[in-house]
């Protein structure tokens, strides 16, 4: 008898393979979550539609969903460049929060009467990425000297210095940086400093230009160039890469520094695209869904940007989805972690041959071929 | 104010008192996670597990009526939820930290989105009845140590019982022998007919019912409300002191202790004190955490070996 899954020798990991495993994830994670909208007496047809419906065929929407793709896609990038190093940076959120905070602090020093006074956009959006960048680089990169130099665990450092970046930010917007006013926030940052926006009669701002070519470089960095390849050998194998000598030590500090640098920058394009001024709990959690975002895109930097368009979408949706459908729009933070979990989980069907045909044709007859009745 | 005034009794008392109360839960966490690491797995989704136990506890409280049963029923979500972590570490043999970090996603999912639709319910309490500080006859009454020592909840007490529970299984027990064999050798534990792979389920189910309590510590003992936030990375502090503690549910304590004192600094210094920044006090356990498992002082040599790595029989 020919089995629906046969096991197979080797794992299956053609592209269509991995392509067919990735929609079954999805689909089983968006079936279980239709279960969820029935429980909340909704119809999970129109709770899909009312899901995915605003944030991807509405011009307003799409606007919206821009917005919080490209934060998550940077995240996702970040991860990417680390992870693949072999090092697991957990601190996007601190990153974040650091990234917003030095790129707030320029664009607020860019005021009139502030400290360096008005300078032009094209002067400003440079100083402010490079800034950003190199900030969060030295948080992360930290990190990356105490795993590299005293073998420090980074999965918990990086955690817990999320938390150390948490209240760091709720000390300067509730001090220093403080508006006069009852929030604790900053003021508003100058018109000149804020990101261009790109679509007309949308919010979408040029945070995703920055984003795709973010994704660009990092697909260079890491395809294209040796220092990508030494990144990657060291995340492979850490001793086969001193054998090939390649500085381990040096290299893991450098894959903390960029993952910081692009968590960091996730940090500045939100707050110079959307928010416009620096306040607490700025980063809502984007540090932690881009890291979903890059296991879901399998850690390729090119598959990232429409995964993070799809989540940044699915948050959009979220809130229509509770206006309309009265579903809490937490729902769509299990619906998206189910997906990575069932991903994880279908990777026990790489050693397996799915045969759907046993179901309808006969096993062949092979024994008794020509033998008299 | 003077350095005399930051020793005065009242300030001490304070202090020590609150540094038990706040060490409570993360010790708990920390205890059963102790049993997951020394299996070979890093559970991170502890974090995760702390919210759910928390809400069970909530609402345990709240349909039941009695604060007992609500501890169970946070213990038994706990294991339940961390079934599926231990599938997905032991069976899926999945990244640990992957399938861990995404599960406290789930987890902070599934806690919202079931306490939004229990809020539906008017009947729903805003707070609940919690456990009140025990007093012992005399005792209680000893000066300095009396409300600091005996001044705690029952939960309390059961945890320190729990601690030596979980030193003797860990380190005189057949079975605490197997588990720490699965996380040290997991192929010469599986060649001397221990089975690797229901170790590490025992492993991840104690981490998960002991955090499940850790969040019922939390709701019933410290808070006496549900919110989305009452965890706040104290699952992650579980694991910080895991580390300080050398896999050790003795040192753990110890570890707990210390960070519970740098918690309640904090508390203590907002009454008491000085024009100090809260924030930064805030931030101090969480510093203080980073240094102990930065490696800086060692540690990596006493780590279960076989930490993080899946295990596959050939």
């Amino acid at each position: 008898m020919p089995k629906l899954f046969e096991r197979r020798l080797a794992p299956a990991d053609s592209p269509l393979a991995i392509l067919a495993r990735t929609f079954a994830a999805l689909i089983a994670a968006m079936l279980v979550t239709a279960f969820l909208f029935r429980s909340y007496g909704a119809n999970p047809w129109q709770a899909y539609f009312a899901l995915f419906h605003e944030p991807f065929a509405t011009l307003r929407g799409f606007g919206y969903t821009l917005v919080r793709a490209s934060p998550l896609a940077l995240v996702a990038l970040g991860t990417v460049v680390s992870w693949r190093s072999g090092f697991a940076y957990l601190g996007f959120e601190g990153s974040f929060i650091v990234g917003a905070v030095v790129s707030s602090w320029l664009a607020l020093s860019t005021a009139p009467r502030a400290a360096f006074g008005p300078m032009p956009f094209l002067l400003f959006l440079p100083l402010a990425i490079l800034l950003g960048f190199f900030a969060g680089g030295i948080w992360a990169g930290m990190v990356g000297i105490l795993r590299a130099r005293w073998g420090g665990n980074e999965v918990l450092i990086s955690l817990m210095s999320n938390y150390v970046a948490i209240f760091l930010l709720q000390y300067l917007v509730s001090g220093p940086m403080r508006a006069p006013g009852s929030n604790p926030e900053t003021p508003l940052l100058p018109r000149a400093t804020w990101l261009p926006f790109i679509l007309p009669g949308t919010r979408a701002h040029a945070g995703i230009l920055i984003a795709l070519i973010a994704a660009a470089l990092v697909w260079m960095l890491l395809q294209k160039m040796p220092l990508g390849y030494e990144l990657i050998v060291t995340g492979f194998n850490p001793f086969a890469a001193r054998y090939a000598g390649i500085d381990v030590r040096r290299r893991t500090i450098l894959a903390a520094f960029f993952a910081g640098g692009l968590g960091a920058l996730a940090g500045v394009v939100e707050v110079l695209g959307s928010q416009h001024r620096l306040m607490e709990g700025i980063s809502g959690g984007v540090g932690f869904l881009g890291i979903v975002v890059a296991l879901l895109a399998r850690m390729n930097p090119i598959a990232i940007i429409p995964t993070a368009l799809l989540y940044g979408g699915m948050s959009v949706g979220a809130d229509a989805m509770q206006r309309r459908a009265n579903i809490p729009s937490s729902v769509t933070l299990i619906l998206e972690s189910l997906a990575v979990l069932f991903l994880l989980a279908v990777d026990l069907l790489r050693y397996y041959r799915f045969r759907p045909s046993s179901l309808w044709r006969q096993p062949p007859e092979t024994i008794t071929h020509g033998v008299p009745e | 104010m003077s350095a005399g005034h930051l020793l005065s009794a009242a300030f001490l008392v304070t202090w020590l008192s609150a540094s038990l109360r706040l060490a409570g839960p993360v010790l708990l966490a920390a205890l059963g996670e102790t049993f997951a690491e020394q299996s070979g797995v890093l559970n991170i989704g502890i974090e995760g597990t702390i919210l759910l136990g928390a809400l069970a506890s909530f609402l345990g409280s709240y349909y039941t009526g009695s604060i007992w049963l609500s501890v169970l029923i946070a213990v038994i979500a706990g294991i339940a939820a961390n079934v599926l972590l231990a599938w997905m570490y032991v069976t899926v043999r999945a990244s640990q930290v992957v399938a861990g970090l995404v599960f406290n996603i789930l987890a902070l999912g599934v806690a919202s989105a079931i306490y939004r639709k229990a809020l539906e319910n008017p009947a729903v309490p805003e707070s609940i009845p919690m456990f009140q500080p025990l007093h012992f006859p005399l005792l209680s009454r000893i000066p300095w140590i009396g409300p600091v020592l005996f001044g705690q909840t029952i939960l309390f007490y059961l945890t320190i019982a729990l601690v030596l529970a979980a030193q003797f299984i860990l380190f005189r027990t057949n079975f605490g022998l197997a588990l720490r064999a699965a996380g040290e050798n997991p192929a010469a534990a599986d060649s001397a007919g221990v089975s690797v792979t229901r170790m590490r389920y025992a492993g991840t189910l104690i981490s998960g019912g002991a955090a499940g309590m850790a969040g019922a510590y939390l709701v019933l003992a410290q808070i006496g409300l549900f919110r989305e936030s009452v965890v706040s990375g104290q699952g992650f502090i579980a694991l910080g002191i895991v580390i300080f503690g050398r896999w050790n549910p003795l040192k753990a304590a110890l570890a707990a202790f210390v960070f519970g004192a740098c918690d309640a600094l904090q508390l203590s210094l907002q009454i008491f004190g000085p024009k100090v920044p809260p924030q930064l006090l805030l931030a101090l356990p969480y510093i203080v955490t980073i240094l102990a498992i930065s490696g800086l002082f060692g540690g990596k040599a006493v780590q279960p070996a076989a930490l993080l790595t899946p295990y596959e029989k050939d």
